[in-house]
């Protein structure tokens, strides 16, 4: 009350500027976004393409961790499944591109009910968390194992590139970022309409409190387990984008520490919110991009930049710039 | 036929006891106090540093062990200080903050270690003959220490005042705060002596494979498996289950297949998580 009576002036300005501030930076993403297709240079295409298949990883991530509240851990073994299942399906039942991503879709999602649907009975994310570890590190062996269908661990080169749609030639560099951005694009559209669908108000209910939502007549295991396999199947969608990108996949791309860094991008950006994956993902990778010294001291300021933001703002970028936004609301409110 | 089984049971038990000091340490941390650590595995890289270090000064294997514990107790107490009990209330904030030390840890030690694999002068060379078996002695003290490891452990925790508060808190976190345990300072001794028993699994581990910057992984996916499947927070759950898992990886790898040998632990771990979610000797309130 006190503060609301002596400095109203102060606060009606800066809250025009807060309720600019997703605007502005939607403004600023969709700048990011035109960047690699006016500036040709090869470093920043292939930048941006790597930006937008990691974007959209960690806001199909967001799916099942943020707004579900399911600590899932085998994300990147899902990347890898949509990687190999594509690529295999052109190279042995002779699809094309495109036809490969249906059946590499099924694939995960059947996959991820199966390992979802056991796992995800039990409350508290303890048992998800660690059998989604589990699981995903065993999908790691079995493409690592497994030489004759896989490669081997040694990997796999991949020779083709998407066939050409709508006029776009994808075998160019900003071809393969149009196909990425457009990944990015559809993920976070699927994301947020699921966010402010019944399914999404659902799942929030859920992530708040399962007896309570249970109580209100929500199936909690069918959703819990829906909004797994969407989540999954978003994240094999990007890993078949990424095999022609590459050109080369490997067991590596499945390990559980990149699922690991994606619940650390989600967080650095803001867990939850619909911006939050893609400020990770930009504070993640292009932080140490842009750092010009040495490649392991790189990463330890990444360290140390994830382990002050996370004790310091433990809402990421954007969850702090919502609550800013909100507290001048609210006492703009008050004022008037 | 039978020689076989005793070797690889032997075999299986000795690498079992380093497992089970690193899901001591990880049990007791994420279990009892409910932080999750995952840079625990750098702990266990550092140990095998420091004790590669003291060798190589000529310190000798035993001072070697002896500062890795130490070492790694002291870093444990400081780390729960400045990172750890900030994140108390949420899980997932101590992920993301291990996260970011493991990158920190594993990248320094890269950068000043090199990353080129390092192999420790072993204490013993040489194998023990015990009839038609052969046993290799560096592996027979290995299996002594982890030993004696847990075993002083076990007698620490059952005998002291602190073992009792320990124990307390195990029980109930609120009742052992409302009959004086001073929980906080309990939480950080737990840290350090689970920091310190993986400067030791370092140590041994060093004794026996090749020391790298990234050894940490392993140990500490396998610490997880180990704490979840023991039952969160309960140590004789950590104890029989880290065993089991040395045995099941190597008759697994004897008799299955050699280069599935990771992938032995998780089959475990999951059937373990679908048909008995507490572990072994986990109390029905295990989760986070």
């Amino acid at each position: 009350m006190i503060s609301a009576t002596t400095a109203p002036a102060r606060a009606v300005v800066p809250d025009r500027w807060a309720r600019l501030l997703p605007w502005a930076g939607w403004l600023v993403f969709a700048a990011l976004l035109a960047v690699p297709l006016v500036v040709s240079s090869r470093y920043v295409v292939y930048l941006g393409t790597l930006l937008a298949l990691q974007a959209g990883l960690a806001t199909s991530l967001n799916l099942i961790i943020g707004i579900a509240g399911q600590f899932a851990l085998s994300h990147a073994a899902f990347y890898g499944i949509g990687a190999y299942a594509s690529a295999l399906l052109i190279e042995h039942a002779g699809l094309g591109f495109w036809a490969s991503l249906l059946p590499a879709l099924a694939i995960a999602g059947v996959l991820a009910a199966a390992i979802g649907w056991p796992a995800l009975r039990y409350t508290g994310g303890i048992h998800f968390a660690l059998i989604t570890f589990a699981c995903g590190e065993l999908l790691r062996l079995l493409a690592a194992n497994w030489d004759d269908l896989t490669g081997g661990p040694q990997g796999k080169r991949l020779p083709y590139s998407p066939e050409p749609l709508l006029g776009i030639d994808f075998s160019s560099g900003q071809g393969m970022y149009v196909l990425a951005a457009a990944l990015l694009l559809l993920t976070l559209g699927v994301v947020a309409a699921i966010r402010w669908s019944r399914f999404g108000r659902a799942l929030v209910a859920i992530r708040e409190d399962e007896v309570l939502a249970a109580s209100l007549g929500i199936a909690v295991t069918r959703n819990k387990v829906a909004a797994f396999v969407a989540s999954s199947m978003l994240a094999a969608l990007a890993g078949a984008v990424y095999a022609p990108f590459a050109g080369f996949i490997s067991p590596e791309m499945m390990s559980t520490g990149e699922s690991v860094a994606m619940v650390g991008m989600l967080i650095v950006g803001g867990i939850g919110t619909l911006g939050g994956p893609i400020v990770g993902t930009l504070i993640f990778f292009a932080v140490p991009e842009f750092l010009r010294v040495a490649k392991f001291y790189r990463l330890v300021i990444l360290g140390v930049v994830i382990v002050v933001m996370v004790l310091f703002l433990p809402q990421g970028v954007v969850g702090l710039a919502t609550k800013f936004r909100r507290r001048r609301r609210a006492s703009v409110a008050e004022a008037s | 036929m039978w020689l076989d089984i005793v070797q690889t049971a032997s075999d299986g038990l000795m690498v079992g006891g380093l497992y089970a000091s690193v899901a001591l340490g990880i049990t007791l941390v994420f279990g009892l106090v409910g932080m999750l650590n995952f840079a625990h595995g750098q702990m266990v890289m550092l140990g095998a540093y420091v004790a590669f270090f003291t060798t190589a000064a000529g310190l000798g294997f035993w001072v070697g062990l002896g500062l890795a514990i130490i070492a790694m107790a002291l870093f444990g107490a400081l780390l729960e200080r400045a990172v750890f009990r900030r994140t108390l209330s949420d899980p997932m904030m101590g992920l993301t903050v291990s996260l970011g030390l493991i990158m920190i840890i594993e990248n320094l030690a890269a950068a000043w270690f090199t990353p080129d694999p390092r192999f420790m002068e072993p204490p013993l060379s040489g194998d023990v003959r015990l009839g038609p078996l052969v046993l290799s002695s560096q592996r027979l003290l290995v299996m002594a220490l982890t030993t004696a490891l847990i075993g002083g452990f076990y007698l620490f925790l059952k005998a002291t005042t602190l073992g009792k508060a320990i124990r307390a808190m195990a029980q109930n976190r609120q009742g052992a705060a409302l009959v004086g345990v001073k929980v906080t300072r309990v939480s950080a001794v737990i840290f350090a002596i689970g920091s310190g028993l993986a400067g030791a699994a370092g140590a041994l581990y060093g004794s026996l494979f090749a020391i790298s910057p990234f050894m940490g992984t392993a140990p500490l996916m396998k610490g997880f498996i180990l704490a979840a499947f023991g039952g969160l927070g309960s140590v004789p759950g950590a104890i029989i289950a880290g065993c089991l898992l040395g045995l099941a990886e190597s008759f697994g790898s004897r008799y299955l297949s050699a280069s599935f040998r990771d992938g032995y632990g998780f089959v475990v771990l999951i059937l373990t998580l679908l048909f008995m979610p507490n572990g072994l000797f986990g109390k029905r309130k295990a989760r986070v």
